[in-house]
């Protein structure tokens, strides 16, 4: 269903559609893979001009005073059109550093000016994320040195500079890492994107890069993974409902038995099923969101936009390779680069089980 | 912050979360307590005196236009009325007048049909059921074969509705007969009739269900001679009406409310058999309350369009094909946590409450059958919001 939107919200969707379609797809998207670039750079300055980046931050933060359910909206149409872009990360990111204030001023207007793509670096631990951990933080000197191994962090190559959670003995502290200072390990995705291991070995943090400590810190780092998982979760209803119009399209148009495919019911049935579904997560990123702007949200209501949305990503892309046949196995089909941005979208922040099990301990 | 999802995303306004107190404060009040948290099923003649509280005090009708006697309530305090009454266990009362007749007697009915028959569903004191199945017309309603033949100033019924809920407690139904057998489509020869149950010719059976108790009725129609003026709306005119949402309808019927009932239940029967430690218990429970948490949002999402007067055709389907199969898991996953008690006749007392898991689940398989089996549902889908050929 449609969202409930103001003039301004309208418009600014209606430009999110214009602008992923002009500069993602799948022709762009299968481009960037096969040639290993893991973000696409013309279209990151496109969102850095449209403002998005600071929708979530508010005016007095220099921001545009929306909320993440504005960047959720955007964020729709970019999984739609597969864009490779730090989009959810750095709108987060953002959303987060607009909650510091003046402490995070320069960050905030580097990101919106463009001059720095500051992307999250958190651990992501125990969710199978093997030799991943918070780093560890030594004051000396007058500096902040950190020692640790984080994994598994996406468009790492491309970023200046890393969000990063550690501790300091029993506390959190958020910081600014930056990228020369640290070892990168990258390894490709099946989407054409990448997870890189962070090698910290005293990488230096100088006490203007610290953002904040003790309990606002873990308020803010807590705050950064609901919202990476609810942002992607809105990555991922684009990718499935584009999946789903892709195959829509498909079996009206290919025949056999002298009829379109799409007339069979066995088909027609299984195509209900994942409108259903996709219709059920739009509705819920959307409430979801708003809840979040409106400052009643849940924990809990993070995890279940990230488990459902992935877990139907993968539902529905599956779908369409099986009623797209052998077309649908190919490489050069581009159904299968949904499948795969599926696959990367739900791994990533918490996949599918990770983020159930911590709805159940955020509820019971 | 505790979890509650049985008021999840509500959209109360300051004079709603009023009115949600005062309603919740009334209810745990009134409601009779042999009512709340039946595992068995309250007959009309049980829910009777709940009903005519409720009509006593004005909230019966809350979707009912005022001029007709009801609320004339907006979709949020209908909403709120509904929560609050299903929040302490409490019945609702019988949808067939108030909610599936009433609205279309208000709709199409003459100003003498309304006299006659808006107040007997208000009070509680006229009960109402629905003759649309027949053996041979099911998902196919449209192939319906009782006749209703106008002779003078009478039509003479004869034919067999079946599947009729409380149809052998009922005073009056509501039928959809055939007035034309000719018509191209078959749908355009049916016509709407109000039938009194207790004229010569009529024959009721109750019939059994799988849950062992007479929930529905069939009906046998002899030559039975019905007043020209109980035909409501056109003559050939009854599918348009008995097709046609009016108004929020469909929001008391998909609400979510049945799968959180059943969700709570599942989490305190845990507590006493001690599931609620097992992994996989909570990793199914979490599964299912994130389920369930999306088709809130879907059905809030809805109602919020549903005041703008922007609800897509596909909504009504959708929170069927949704709201059916996830409150059927929630009543199988109930019985899985009852463990050897999951096959038994008798309750189990949970904290001094009775439930009865088997009963819960033979009443579940009702929802994805009952008023359009939900693989009609999905054909709906596949060619109006999915544009699919045929």
């Amino acid at each position: 269903m449609e969202p409930i939107l103001s003039e301004q919200q309208s418009l600014m969707r209606e430009t999110a559609v214009r602008l992923c379609k002009d500069h993602g797809g799948p022709k762009r998207a299968r481009a960037l893979r096969d040639s290993g670039t893991e973000m696409d750079i013309p279209a990151w300055m496109e969102i850095v001009r449209s403002g998005w980046l600071l929708a979530a931050v508010s005016e007095e933060s220099g921001g545009l005073g929306m909320g993440m359910f504005d960047v959720c909206l955007a964020l729709e149409e970019a999984g739609k059109q597969l864009l490779m872009v730090p989009f959810a990360e750095v709108a987060s990111v953002a959303h987060v550093l607009g909650k510091i204030g003046k402490r995070a001023e320069i960050q905030l207007r580097a990101i919106q000016d463009g001059l720095q793509i500051l992307v999250p670096a958190l651990p992501q631990e125990g969710w199978g994320n093997v030799g991943s951990a918070i780093p560890a933080a030594r004051f000396e000197g007058g500096a902040w040195y950190l020692d640790g191994t984080i994994r598994h962090v996406p468009f790492a190559k491309t970023a200046q500079a890393y969000f990063v959670a550690a501790t300091v003995g029993d506390e959190l502290m958020l910081c600014v890492v930056l990228k020369h200072l640290v070892t990168l390990n990258t390894v490709h995705n099946v989407d054409g994107s990448t997870s890189s291991e962070l090698v910290m070995n005293g990488a230096l943090v100088e006490e203007s890069q610290v953002m904040a400590r003790g309990e606002m810190a873990q308020t803010l780092t807590d705050c950064l993974y609901d919202l990476l998982a609810i942002t992607s979760g809105a990555a991922l209803v684009g990718v499935s409902a584009m999946a789903l119009d892709m195959t829509l399209e498909y079996i009206k148009f290919r025949q056999q038995f002298g009829k379109a495919l799409g007339s069979f019911q066995a088909l027609q049935h299984r195509a209900a099923d994942c409108f259903v579904d996709i219709e059920l997560n739009r509705s819920l990123v959307y409430r979801v969101s708003a809840t979040y702007d409106a400052g009643e949200a849940h924990r809990a209501m993070a995890a279940a936009v990230k488990s459902r949305t992935s877990r139907v990503a993968l539902a529905v892309t599956r779908n369409a390779l099986q009623l797209h046949g052998a077309i649908g196995y190919t490489d050069e089909h581009d159904i299968g680069l949904y499948y795969k941005r599926a696959i990367t979208l739900a791994s990533l922040y918490g996949n599918d089980i990770n983020q159930a099990a911590r709805f159940s301990a955020l509820t019971l | 912050m505790t979890w509650d999802n049985t008021t999840l995303f509500s959209d109360d306004n300051p004079s709603d979360a009023a009115f949600r107190k005062e309603v919740r404060d009334w209810v745990g009040e009134n409601c009779p307590e042999n009512l709340r948290d039946r595992p068995s099923r309250v007959t009309p003649p049980e829910m009777k005196p709940w009903h005519r509280k409720l009509y006593e005090r004005g909230w019966i009708a809350p979707h009912w236009p005022k001029e007709a006697g009801g609320m004339g309530a907006t979709l949020e305090q209908q909403l709120i009325l509904f929560e609050e009454i299903s929040r302490i266990g409490a019945p609702t009362p019988f949808p067939h007048g108030l909610n599936f007749f009433g609205p279309i007697l208000i709709h199409a009915g003459t100003p003498e049909q309304k006299a006659k028959h808006c107040n007997g569903i208000l009070s509680g004191e006229v009960t109402w059921c629905q003759g649309y199945s027949e053996t041979g017309a099911g998902s196919d309603l449209a192939s319906l074969k009782t006749r209703a033949v106008l002779d003078g100033d009478h039509f003479i019924v004869n034919g067999h509705k079946l599947w009729t809920t409380n149809g052998h407690y009922a005073d009056w139904m509501f039928a959809l007969v055939r007035t034309d057998a000719e018509a191209k489509p078959r749908h355009a020869g049916i016509s709407l009739l109000l039938i009194d149950l207790k004229s010569p010719g009529v024959t009721v059976k109750p019939i059994k269900t799988i849950r062992g108790d007479a929930e529905f009725a069939e009906e046998f129609f002899d030559n039975v001679r019905v007043p020209k003026e109980n035909l409501i709306g056109p003559i050939n005119g009854g599918w348009k009406l008995a097709t046609m949402l009016l108004g929020g309808e469909r929001f008391a019927t998909g609400h979510p409310r049945n799968a959180a009932i059943l969700l709570n239940r599942a989490r305190q029967l845990a507590r006493v058999t001690g599931a609620d430690t097992d992994p996989v218990f909570r990793q199914q429970l979490a599964s299912l309350e994130i389920d369930l948490l999306a088709f809130t949002a879907y059905y809030r999402h809805g109602a919020a369009l549903h005041g703008l007067g922007r609800v897509p055709d596909s909504m009504t389907p959708v929170m069927k094909l949704a709201a059916g199969p996830l409150a059927q898991l929630a009543s199988e996953f109930l019985v899985q946590v009852a463990g050897p008690s999951g096959a038994s006749l008798a309750d189990i007392d949970v904290n001094g409450e009775a439930v009865n898991p088997s009963e819960d689940m033979f009443e579940m398989r009702r929802v994805t059958v009952g008023g359009g089996a939900n693989e009609i549902q999905r054909n709906i889908l596949a060619k109006r919001a999915l544009d699919l050929p045929s």
